[in-house]
């Protein structure tokens, strides 16, 4: 393609939005987006999907003009509350077609696909039956975004194009209708989450073009085709040096008519952020409070631009050879900021206020408190010789450093109470217990959505002491190597906590009085954050 | 690598082990300590004026209110009493401070080592177990000597009725046998044996001593201490020939003191032989030592002095 058709087919996209604009207005929108982080048996649970499908149907709400009655959120919901949703918004949409109004439906689903069908957690939604259901729905224009794994398989047999090598019959003056499908990876490919960006990487350059970074025309609208083709085309940048390789969005269209469809209205909520002409162009990214990524902006040289933020306060990048610029931003509802470069100061790439640094896939760390409940077997020996007794710890973890859900980590932890000797010749002397423990552990994961059972292997140094209140009797200390084996369940319920039960039975072998055998349990449970 | 590997296996090894040993707490725990055997003496008898035996001589020519010598007596005998305890219970101190060199289901043995305070000499402890009885023997041979050649100064036996140290037990110094080795004995050259029976599984409680004059040519000194509920004390000991009153012999005198943790005390004193035998004296004082009440079984005309009523009640030690 040369430079001279690509402008003009550029041309051509934004004539179609300019026509557009006037339909857009009149349009009753309806959504149904759905999330989804598990995908059944044979799949590993996403850990962003839930929170790609928060983000989009706030974004929706907010700049999609979608009223908040004709929207649908379904988080880790089944195919059958999947179809039911869509049965009740196309019920909605016949209505208000009969009364005359033109009508889009957008659905947006994240979560798991394979073998043909969308796994939203053990059920399945075949693909063909969705097409089917999507192509019947009563709606003028049906749009539909899949970021899942291997979704371009619905795009496949309907003339499935990678951006930006689609085209608009510009000849038609009628509005569109018919159905889009926008996908997140091709047929053959997986869909890749980011750590750093806290989601998809497809979901995320959709909402950060749908909040201004596509709106190429600066018209303060995202159109369907500009937000795809600014979701593409960061996507295939971001995935091309991963170890999965580069994962290409498909786009397909069955559209009677022409015309563009606005996706957001940058100014409809009023409030945003202005990035005037007079800014240095390069590469802005909009940080929230959390260290997330809300919005990139790829600004050109004397060219203003507008992103939709919501209210609150960001942290502006942007990335120099050298050094960063770094400043922050205050968007209030109803209000527009404007950005100035003034306020934005030099700082070195130690400071970039982007958290989330882990490679996608690579390992991560965690770090926490743990409390815990120590038994021995043996009656005796816990009533005389081996106390039962409660032990706090602090814990780290490792994990996927080794291999992928493998989990290495080093423990301490002490505890100790107060007891009297109770022996066969000697009862009464009053003594502190004490027991201090260091371990390291290596376990596997299975995870499962936001569980992830466990088993593994734990080598601790078991330090026991007692110390007497009669100085007639001597203090005393024994220590000794003690493996043993891990089971156990890690809950994640925020991003980045971590909540494990666990239990574990240990070897322990005795050898002052004689060599004895012994073994003991103990459960516990660890908090664990992830910096 | 293979030495690094080594290396921390070493040091697994030696970080590994200990002392946390029940068995060891009851071996130890059949050993008395002071505050089992000594005599506790009223902390009011402290620094306070009095006669000894010596003063004795004098005959019993005591008034109310006087300082009560017999009060004197018992707390210089308490601390003769409490000097040989602790001379027995020294030996093993070293014991007390160290773990058991080797440990088996039902003995223990400390040592042997080299004795600092006689170098020629080997020393060893050992402790053995039979259910609730436990034996011990504080054994020393010349240095080189075989096993056979062990000898014991000290044995004891200690039947544990659980508590701390609450049992029937007995040790003994056998300083004939000591003196036979060669082995030095510094001032026990006048003794064949010392004896201490004790019982303290039960109030009152019991400690009897014996010192057996070298070549027992006279019968054993004994000496026995009881303490009751209420920390009540009781010495019983006997004083040969003393001169209790005028007249051609002299007395052996039986003597049992009673004393209350306040200060308070009651002196009973039998003679044995001499001018007065089989006559009785007695003597209570008040917290300062000072006479409240007394008694003369030989006196006709003037029998007993001052109020009976002043004594403390001592019969928890009748038992």
């Amino acid at each position: 393609m040369t430079p001279l058709a690509s402008s003009f087919r550029a041309l051509a996209v934004a004539l179609v939005l300019v026509a557009s604009v006037a339909h857009a207005d009149t349009l009753r929108r309806f959504a149904l987006v759905a999330g989804n982080d598990e995908g059944g048996s044979g799949t590993r649970p996403l850990r962003f999907a839930r929170e790609d499908a928060r983000k989009m149907h706030a974004l929706l709400l907010r700049l999609g003009g979608v009223a908040p009655g004709d929207a649908k959120l379904l988080l880790d919901e089944e195919s059958r509350d999947f179809l039911a949703a869509l049965a009740e918004l196309e019920a909605r949409a016949r209505e208000a077609q009969a009364r005359g109004e033109r009508t889009a439906l957008l659905v947006y689903y994240s979560g798991h696909a394979k073998d043909g069908s969308l796994r939203l957690g053990d059920s399945r939604l075949p693909f063909e039956d969705l097409k089917r259901r999507l192509s019947g729905a009563p709606a003028d224009i049906r749009i539909a975004i899949f970021d899942s794994c291997r979704s371009g398989a619905l795009t496949r047999t309907k003339g499935a194009r990678r951006a930006p090598a689609f085209e608009i019959e510009s000849g038609a003056a009628r509005d569109a209708r018919g159905l889009v499908i926008l996908t997140s990876s091709a047929a053959d490919e997986d869909s890749q989450e980011s750590d750093a960006l806290r989601g998809s990487y497809f979901s995320h350059h959709l909402a950060s073009g749908l909040l201004g970074d596509a709106d190429r025309s600066g018209d303060g609208r995202v159109t369907l085709f500009e937000a795809y083709s600014h979701a593409y085309a960061r996507t295939v940048a971001d995935t091309a040096a991963s170890t999965a390789g580069a994962q290409h969005p498909t786009f397909s269209y069955d559209l009677a008519g022409n015309g563009d469809l606005v996706l957001t209205d940058l100014r409809a909520s009023g409030e945003g952020l202005l990035v005037p002409g007079a800014a240095p162009p390069g590469t802005y990214y909009f940080v929230d409070p959390g260290g997330m990524v809300v919005a990139e902006l790829d600004k050109a040289a004397d060219v203003e631009r507008r992103v939709a933020l919501a209210p609150g306060t960001y942290r502006v990048k942007r990335r120099l050879p050298d050094r960063l610029r770094i400043g922050e931003v205050q968007v209030q509802r109803g209000r527009a900021a404007v950005l100035e470069e003034a306020r934005l100061r030099d700082a070195p790439f130690s400071d970039d206020p982007v958290k989330g640094v882990a490679r996608d896939g690579g390992a991560w760390w965690t770090l926490g408190f743990s409390g815990t409940v120590q038994s021995f077997f043996d009656a005796p020996t816990r009533d005389t010789l081996f106390l039962s007794v409660g032990l706090l710890g602090v814990e780290a973890q490792l994990h996927d450093y080794f291999r992928e859900d493998w989990v290495w980590g080093v423990d301490a932890a002490v505890g100790g109470k107060q007891a009297v000797l109770a022996l066969p010749t000697l009862a009464g002397p009053g003594y502190r217990y004490s027991v201090a423990s260091l371990g390291t552990t290596l376990t596997s994961e299975w995870p499962k959505g936001s569980l992830a059972p466990f088993v593994g292997a734990r080598m601790a140094y078991l330090m026991m002491r007692r110390d007497f209140q009669d100085e007639a009797f001597p203090d005393q200390k024994f220590a000794m190597f003690s493996p043993g084996l891990v089971a156990g369940v890690r809950w994640n319920p925020l991003p980045r906590l971590h909540v494990t039960g666990r239990a574990r039975a240990h070897f322990f072998q005795y050898t002052v009085d004689e060599q004895r055998s012994l073994g003991y349990w103990e459960l516990g449970a660890l908090v664990t954050y992830q910096p | 690598m293979r030495h690094l590997a080594l290396a921390c296996l070493c040091l697994a090894a030696a970080a590994c082990g200990g002392d946390f040993s029940n068995d060891d707490l009851e071996f130890l725990n059949a050993l008395p300590q002071r505050e089992d055997l000594a005599v506790k003496l009223s902390a009011a008898s402290e620094g306070r004026s009095g006669g000894g035996l010596t003063t004795r001589k004098d005959g019993l020519v005591v008034r109310l209110g006087e300082a009560s010598r017999v009060s004197g007596d018992t707390d210089k005998t308490g601390r003769e009493f409490n000097g040989a305890v602790d001379g027995l219970l020294s030996l093993l101190e070293n014991i007390r401070n160290s773990s058991p060199t080797s440990r088996e289901p039902d003995r223990r043995v400390w040592g042997p080592f080299k004795d600092k305070d006689h170098p020629r000499f080997d020393v060893r402890f050992v402790m053995e177990r039979r259910e609730l009885r436990f034996d011990y023997r504080l054994e020393y041979r010349r240095t080189g000597e075989g096993d056979d050649a062990w000898w014991a100064l000290l044995m004891g036996w200690f039947q544990a009725d659980a508590g701390i140290r609450k049992g029937v037990g007995a040790l003994s110094l056998d300083v004939k046998r000591a003196t036979e080795e060669t082995f030095p004995v510094g001032g026990l050259f006048t003794l064949d044996r010392l004896d201490i029976d004790y019982q303290t599984k039960a109030l009152p409680t019991r400690v009897e001593m014996a010192f057996t004059p070298r070549g027992s040519l006279t019968e054993p000194t004994r000496y026995m201490y009881r303490e009751a509920a209420g920390r009540l004390g009781e010495m019983r000991f006997t004083l040969p020939d003393i001169d209790l009153v005028v007249g051609g012999r002299l007395e052996d005198v039986a003597l049992t003191t009673r004393w209350a943790p306040d200060g308070r005390g009651m002196g009973v004193l039998e003679v044995l032989d001499g001018d007065i035998k089989g006559a009785k004296y007695t003597e209570c004082w008040n917290a300062l030592g000072r006479v409240t009440f007394l008694a003369r079984s030989w006196d006709f005309f003037n029998p007993t002095e001052g109020d009976r009523g002043s004594c403390a009640d001592f019969s928890a030690l009748d038992e």
